[in-house]
């Protein structure tokens, strides 16, 4: 990365896998400079077969409407493939936004990873 | 109240249209709503929608394309208010569009206004065809003293 590319919003993306589900853990900040990347991330996954992810945003320190607009735009694409994508968060600032924008009816949420994997033995 | 014997005074960033200095516009707006005392819940609603407004214009101003007239941010920190103005010299449309859009238009027509206008007291658009566009949020200290 060079120095131009750090001058916005610093976003981390770490890969990993978690009950089935492909989990993208993020750090940093969603903004309109940083979520091109989270959107790349969420299309390789699913172009890969991956249909059934989860995005942990507990270290992300700020998410605005681009950033759930890359989110819904990811539910879109595994929901074609019957997949589901859902969030791990329990950050209050975070999760007001969802409330507020009524997207807690339309993505799983979970608390942490523990929760996320007492969900899948359940079902 | 942002310094002693500034009270009321406006403060100007003029960015250009690109997406990587919007967290410069809410990196500025957090330190001023912080030096005006207000709460942590507050601040992380201003950051929001400056951010919001700051993606707005770039985006109307073409992002980041050559040549594009730059976005100007004016905050002015009041006695017990902040008013923060962006303005771009975009396109521009019926202001009608933006101050009419309701919440259940979110998942087709996006997130970003519904969300300012939930975050803060008063919220206005004045824009023109060809003639730009000045979008204008103001968040009172106390969260009760503005229209919603």
């Amino acid at each position: 990365m060079d120095n131009e590319e750090r001058e916005g919003a610093e976003l981390d993306i770490v890969l990993e896998s978690i009950g089935g589900f492909s989990l993208i853990g993020l750090s940093g900040e969603v903004d309109v400079y940083s979520a091109p990347k989270l959107r790349e991330t969420i299309k390789d996954l699913v172009d890969d077969g991956k249909y059934n992810i989860v995005v942990d945003l507990e270290k992300v320190a700020f998410l605005d409407s681009t950033g759930l607009g890359v989110l819904v735009g990811g539910l879109k694409r595994v929901k074609h493939h019957d997949g589901e994508l859902g969030i791990i968060c329990k950050q209050e600032k975070i999760l007001r936004i969802f409330r507020i924008t009524g997207l807690t009816k339309v993505f799983p949420i979970y608390s942490s990873r523990d929760e996320l994997l007492a969900n899948v033995e359940e079902a | 109240m942002i310094l002693p014997g500034d009270e009321g005074k406006a403060f100007e960033l003029e960015m250009p249209a690109k997406a990587k200095y919007v967290g410069l516009a809410r990196l500025l707006a957090g330190s001023i709503a912080r030096r005006m005392r207000f709460t942590e819940e507050s601040i992380d609603d201003l950051k929001i929608a400056i951010s919001e407004m700051c993606t707005n214009a770039i985006v109307h101003t073409g992002n980041g394309k050559e040549g594009k007239a730059p976005v100007l941010v004016r905050f002015l920190a009041g006695d017990g208010f902040l008013t923060i103005e962006v303005r771009d010299q975009g396109p521009g449309f019926h202001p009608s569009r933006v101050l009419d859009q309701e919440s259940n238009d979110l998942l087709s027509k996006g997130f970003g206004i519904p969300l300012i206008k939930s975050l803060v007291d008063v919220f206005e658009c004045d824009s023109h065809p060809q003639g730009g566009t000045t979008v204008s949020i103001t968040k009172y200290l106390d969260g009760e003293n503005g229209e919603t």
